[in-house]
């Protein structure tokens, strides 16, 4: 032993800390099946280093909340890896704490003595799930925002004191400043502290208790095979960590960290859905309608919680078979069996909901959108206010004043010009190629023959044409190659130039199709003659200065539902995994 | 279990544990530390323009220092301030068209200069410091000459570099 240690020892008698520390004797042997409590120890603080480091950027206001969030995501090296890993982080903690409660459950490790154990253990477990709730609201963008609203909602109906809770929580009598403040308070100090002191309390009742074996090993086995706990156990505690963060880090890597919608629009009407271990209780409430509201939101979490809690104190047969535990097995499996289905339901319903998924997609869209905007820095009036020097917003203004007259859009605006709805994309190309003498297109002025062949040809056309400009949301590679063959030996180059940008032919240049300068320069000049030359109808919009052309362009291009609100691409948030049935997802 | 064998047993997994523990410990802390220094590797509180508009040439008289007020736009982590009000500087046009452009902080002590128009002279109220019109310093407990600026004229736009005092 080295002086320093020495000294050391003598003065804090650490060493002899660590012993006590790790020389607990496991009777029985070390096991597999006892890894689930010190996974969820290396979980918790996992998920305390993680949020630590983000609490050193996060800034808790209505108006800072969302831009601290995307510069964690968005500007830092790591924060989006960090970030994910705290959120996906939470999800394992929240499957291992149900593993080792059913664990538990089956060894018949509640019982006497080990009462106060199970309900310690209850008491982490609801912990666990309110630090899931408080922290899905703390990015305040509109999945948290709205998913939040359902919770502290379903607070607000219980009988009498229901209200009082809600505004409690919510610090006011709706969401704002107070609303984040206390959400944070309650996420990172009240619930860690609370948790770490019960979970002291839970490890001492188990250290006093010891572990339960397995239910059929013999009495002196229990009695004679002891083996320490350092190293035995902690060796496979050790493996089944850093299985788990590896598990952890690959979602992370593969989804792209945890997703960031766009802030928060208490103006909008989003559908909330909550996080995935909440569903169930979602749910549940859509079978209790009207005065059988509470029933959903009181009566049944509160029966399944007491029944948590009194589980030790009314089966009280000493045997630790389960066929002597046949109706309480039968109880706490039919309760698993019941969240599980409303779970499955419920991701069900969502993934056919056409309502749902136009949200979902409007959701990344608006979340590409945002994080683009966000790169020019965030006005201090918070992070809705990015959207107010949108040039989205300015281009739909331009288009207004001076293209909706001639080109239709939704079903509004004039008849002379093709209309504009869903402009650019795959199909409104693909019809163009099919009858370009529609009204919808350029009517008797059209020039142009249509090309007969048979739709997916001409969608792999279309996809050809438009993929030049980029950005395109699910490219379809097969079929862009059939189609730039198809336009390229057949009979389009005739008469349209494609490959050299400067080339004139009879009819306008295609190349770069529809892309931000392609379209810049048609709105310049649409009589120049590498487009429409002589034939052309439409004016040119030369007065537009760079700004409002740059606008109406992008206004443009997020008029096609095939690409996202960005004219460039940077990664994106890939999180949106839509919830196939039997398929855990995250949204 | 025999002894043996289990003390070999124990030993590899001492071994292993520490090894797997450091693994892990080294995997959860080196992101961590990623984020953390943030600060080190990129800066978060910065102007956004590097050359700052201040007015037009012929708005400054030959010959005499003209107060100016220095507005830029910042970039505060995710916040962007717009219009804001960065300091002031005082502004010299020369004979020959040319721009001295100096910081209103006296090296001393940062207290404000002003300018002394009878004895055409800066002068620091704080400690008596005295500079001439080049920005030279004459008298007082000043360590240097007047702080000034990198300054451009283009297209009779004044623009003056405030990020870096020369």
């Amino acid at each position: 032993m080295s002086a320093i240690r020495k000294w050391f020892e003598d003065r804090t008698g650490i060493s002899a800390l660590l012993k006590v520390a790790l020389d607990e004797p496991v009777h029985g042997g070390a096991k597999w099946s006892y890894i689930f409590g010190s996974g969820l120890v290396f979980l918790f603080i996992l998920q305390a280093v993680t949020g630590i480091v983000m609490a050193a950027y996060y800034s808790p206001s209505s108006t800072t909340a969302w831009g601290s969030v995307y510069y964690i995501q968005h500007k830092t090296s790591f924060g989006w890896f960090v970030r994910g890993v705290h959120h996906y982080g939470s999800s394992a903690m929240m499957i291992l704490a149900l593993v080792h409660m059913f664990q538990v459950f089956i060894f018949g490790a509640y019982k006497k003595p080990r009462e106060l154990n199970w309900i310690s253990g209850v008491v982490l477990l609801m912990f666990i799930a309110a630090f899931g709730l408080t922290g899905y609201l703390l990015p305040w963008d509109q999945k948290g925002y709205w998913a939040t609203q359902v919770a502290t909602n379903i607070m607000g109906t219980i009988p009498v004191i229901g209200k009082y809770i809600q505004v409690f929580h919510q610090g006011g009598a709706d969401y704002g400043n107070f609303t984040l403040t206390r959400f944070f308070a309650l996420h990172v100090f009240l619930l860690p502290v609370s948790l770490v002191f019960f979970l002291f309390i839970h490890l001492a009742l188990f250290r006093k208790h010891g572990v339960t074996p397995y239910w059929k090993m013999r009495e002196e086995v229990v009695k004679n095979r002891v083996d320490p706990f350092w190293p035995d156990q902690v060796y496979k505690d050790v493996v089944f960590a850093i299985g788990m963060y590896a598990a952890i880090a690959l979602m992370v890597f593969l989804t792209g960290g945890a997703e960031l919608q766009s802030p928060a629009d208490p103006a909008s009407n989003y559908l909330a859905r909550p996080e995935w271990y909440f569903l169930f209780l979602f749910q549940l409430l859509k079978y209790c309608q009207g005065n059988w509201l509470i029933v959903g939101t009181v009566i049944i979490p509160a029966l399944s919680v007491i029944f948590l809690f009194v589980l030790p104190f009314i089966d009280r047969n000493d045997s630790r078979y389960p066929s002597r535990r046949v109706p309480y097995f039968g109880a706490i499996f039919s309760g698993l069996a019941g969240a599980v289905a409303l779970t499955v339901l419920a991701m069900c319903h969502d993934s056919r909901d056409v309502h749902i998924i136009h949200q979902r997609e409007d959701a990344e869209r608006q979340a590409a959108r945002a994080i683009k905007l966000a790169e020019r820095g965030i006005a201090p009036t918070g992070g809705l206010s990015i959207f107010l020097n949108d040039p989205i917003s300015l281009g739909e203004k331009i288009f207004k004043e001076s293209c909706n007259g001639c080109h239709k859009l939704k079903g509004e605006g004039g008849e002379t010009a093709p209309d504009f709805t869903d402009f650019g994309s795959r199909e409104w190309v693909a019809e163009l190629l099919k009858n370009p003498k529609d009204k919808k297109y350029f009517g008797d002025s059209g020039a142009m023959p249509p090309v007969k062949l048979p739709d997916g040809s001409l969608l792999g056309m279309a996809e050809f044409l438009v993929s030049q400009a980029g950005g395109l949301f699910s490219k379809n590679t097969d079929s862009l190659e059939k189609g730039k063959e198809l336009v390229m030996k057949g009979n389009c180059v005739i008469c349209h130039a494609i490959g050299d940008p400067a080339a004139k032919k009879m009819a306008p240049n295609l190349t770069g199709y529809l892309s931000e300068s392609w379209l810049k320069e048609f709105i310049k000049n649409p009589a120049d003659p590498k487009f429409y030359g002589a034939r052309n109808k439409m004016p040119a919009f030369d007065k537009l200065n760079d700004r409002e052309l740059d606008a109406l362009v992008q206004y443009l291009l997020s008029l096609s539902k095939d690409r996202p609100l960005v004219s460039e691409g940077g990664r994106s948030n890939k999180v949106y995994t839509c919830l196939y049935p039997g398929r855990l997802g995250v949204y | 279990m025999e002894n043996g064998t289990s003390d070999g047993r124990r030993k590899f997994l001492k071994v292993a544990s520490h090894a797997i523990g450091g693994t892990l410990a080294a995997g959860v802390v080196a992101p961590i530390v990623g984020l953390a220094i943030h600060p080190w590797m990129k800066e978060t509180v910065y102007g956004t323009e590097e050359f700052v508009n201040i007015g037009k040439l012929e708005d400054f008289p030959i010959g005499i220092p003209k107060k100016m007020t220095i507005t830029s736009s910042k970039m505060d982590a995710w916040n962007v301030f717009e219009g804001l009000v960065m300091g002031s500087v005082w502004v010299i046009r020369r004979e020959d068209n040319s721009l001295k452009v100096f910081s209103v902080n006296c090296p001393h002590l940062g207290c404000g200069i002003n300018w002394g128009e009878d004895v055409k002279q800066f002068l620091c109220p704080c400690h008596e410091g005295v500079f001439g019109i080049d920005g030279g310093k004459i008298s007082g407990p000043s360590p240097r000459d007047m702080y000034s600026y990198e300054t451009k004229i283009e297209n009779n736009d004044i623009l003056v570099s405030y990020k870096r005092v020369i």
